[in-house]
């Protein structure tokens, strides 16, 4: 599936057969202000994300988080170190349109339906529509009858369900998720959580989510890193063992209360 | 409730103005050339007048019309150029800035040269509205969001791909207010195009009742003006407001 980035590997050290979905070597972000200064956002991140794995990046608004994101997209450029998408430059994933996205912001297009706005990639792809792929995420995020509903008739929770039937619709090899319940109330949130869950149970997609609640983190990912300072260097990773399907029980796994409240404390320290 | 009420004070407001107008010319405070408003109408009860009238206005709505859409159309399709051609882009902004410093009246002996006394209306016409197009054609092709920006680019969207799914769309309404404040310029331009030797419209109209002090004809020769020039904005300042809950 994904042998058409392995050139792109460079020939140093004795490479492992097949590349990691993810990866980030060294990378180092500086952005520049005014007057020829810079911020360091990220410093020396080193990062792996497995094939089908679910990994969540934790941590405080401004440690750069997203930034990772982004570079992962092809948004950004790391200054020091590399970003391999598959072995190869991000660019590659996204000129062949296997990578989807989702974004705090829902960004639907307001002039479309909710069957327009997930049909958006197969178009930008320039590919024909499948309809009925574009019905069954649909279907698989819960809004059937809202085919023809535009973005504003929608709540916030179904907004963000759009968007990631969005990302879903041309099955990406990569799926990020940048806070895409940030924006929604504590319940919502929550009800999202659990629905991603079960969609992402479904498609196992090598996925990238960027959050800062600690709770949404532990209970999507099999792993968890946590990213804390400025700039922000990767402080702890936590690998996730809890069962799957992992649903509303949770709340009563003690495992899970631990993990939360381990990490939660990191990030507090980290604070400081 | 407020839609009345706005809708009352403006009636108002059009009335009062008449009314001045109406009093200014009983009274003769601003001298001969400022008629009464009712003589105005008067006048266009003489079929003669009537016929004159809408002639010159028949030519200058027409000049004015395909000025409109020329310039419209220009100025879209350069602001465009811009987009799909981003090297060319600042060359293109301060080309338009310069075309638009050039006093139109200047232009005028070049033009008849040029394009000829019947051209010269809708040409002028068509740089005075494409301008404001141009303008508005340019910011609102920036408008998209950088959010959707970021989504298209993580798809993998081509220039055209997000110009036509993104950029296009998310122009309409700033493009609307552009065309609207663009139908009056395309008048005003199209009536200074006539000077230039034009055989009829509003603009000869004009300047001929002028030099034989046909006050009432001059008076009815501008209100006409007006009148397509606030009728061409209201249209499309309605479609705007349509528009603008479609798209925005």
């Amino acid at each position: 599936m994904a042998t058409t980035g392995i050139s792109e590997s460079p020939p140093a050290a004795p490479a492992p057969p097949a590349p990691a979905a993810l990866e980030l070597r060294g990378v180092t972000k500086e952005f520049s202000l005014r007057r020829s200064r810079t911020v360091t956002a990220l410093e020396s991140v080193d990062l792996t994300v497995g094939h089908g794995e679910f990994v969540a990046l934790l941590g405080p608004s401004g440690c750069g988080k997203s930034t990772v994101l982004r570079m992962v997209a092809g948004l950004e450029e790391p200054t020091y170190g590399e970003v391999l998408v598959e072995g190869g430059a991000p660019a590659h994933l996204v000129r062949r349109h296997r990578l989807g996205i989702a974004f705090q912001e829902h960004a639907l297009l307001p002039w479309a339906s909710a069957y327009d706005n997930i049909a958006l990639p197969f178009r930008v792809a320039g590919r024909p529509v499948d309809a009925a792929r574009v019905t069954e995420l649909l279907e698989l995020v819960g809004l059937e009858g809202f085919a023809d509903a535009r973005p504003r008739q929608l709540s916030g929770g179904m907004r963000q369900r759009v968007a990631i039937a969005r990302a879903l619709v041309l099955d990406p090899e990569v799926l990020l998720l940048d806070e895409p319940f940030g924006a929604l109330d504590a319940v919502t949130r929550r009800r999202m959580n659990f629905e991603l869950a079960r969609i992402w149970a479904d498609q196992r997609i090598t996925t990238l989510l960027v959050t800062h609640d600690v709770d949404e983190a532990v209970l999507l990912a099999d792993r968890v890193v946590v990213l804390t300072g400025r700039p922000g260097t990767v402080r702890h990773v936590e690998e996730i063992t809890l069962p799957r399907p992992r649903d509303r029980a949770l709340a009563r796994n003690a495992e899970f209360h631990d993990i939360v409240d381990r990490l939660t404390a990191l990030l507090d320290e980290g604070a400081e | 409730m407020n839609r009345a009420r706005t809708a009352l004070l403006t009636a108002a407001g059009t009335l009062l103005l008449l009314a001045a107008m109406e009093a200014a010319g009983r009274l003769g405070v601003l001298g001969e050339s400022w008629p009464p408003l009712s003589q105005v109408v008067a006048a266009l009860g003489d079929p003669v007048t009537r016929d004159l009238l809408g002639r010159a206005l028949a030519a200058t709505a027409t000049a004015a019309g395909t000025g409109f859409a020329a310039g419209a159309l220009a100025a879209l399709a350069v602001a465009v150029t811009g987009v799909l051609l981003p090297v060319l882009k600042a060359g293109l902004d301060r080309l338009a800035a310069v075309v638009h410093a050039v006093p139109l009246i200047a232009l005028g002996p070049l033009l008849i040269t040029t394009v000829g006394r019947e051209g010269t209306p809708s040409v002028i016409a068509a740089l005075a509205a494409g301008f404001a197009v141009f303008v508005a054609a340019t910011s609102g092709l920036g408008a998209a969001s950088e959010a959707h920006r970021d989504v298209f680019r993580a798809l993998g969207a081509s220039r055209r791909s997000t110009l036509v799914r993104l950029q296009l769309p998310a122009a309409v309404p700033l493009l609307l207010d552009g065309l609207a404040l663009a139908a009056p310029a395309a008048v005003l331009g199209a009536v200074v195009g006539d000077w230039f030797g034009a055989p009829r419209g509003l603009g000869v109209l004009l300047v001929s009742s002028m030099q034989n002090f046909q006050t009432e004809l001059m008076w009815s020769a501008a209100l006409s003006a007006a009148a397509i020039s606030l009728l061409a904005y209201a249209a499309l300042a309605g479609l705007r407001t349509a528009a603008a809950r479609r798209f925005a």
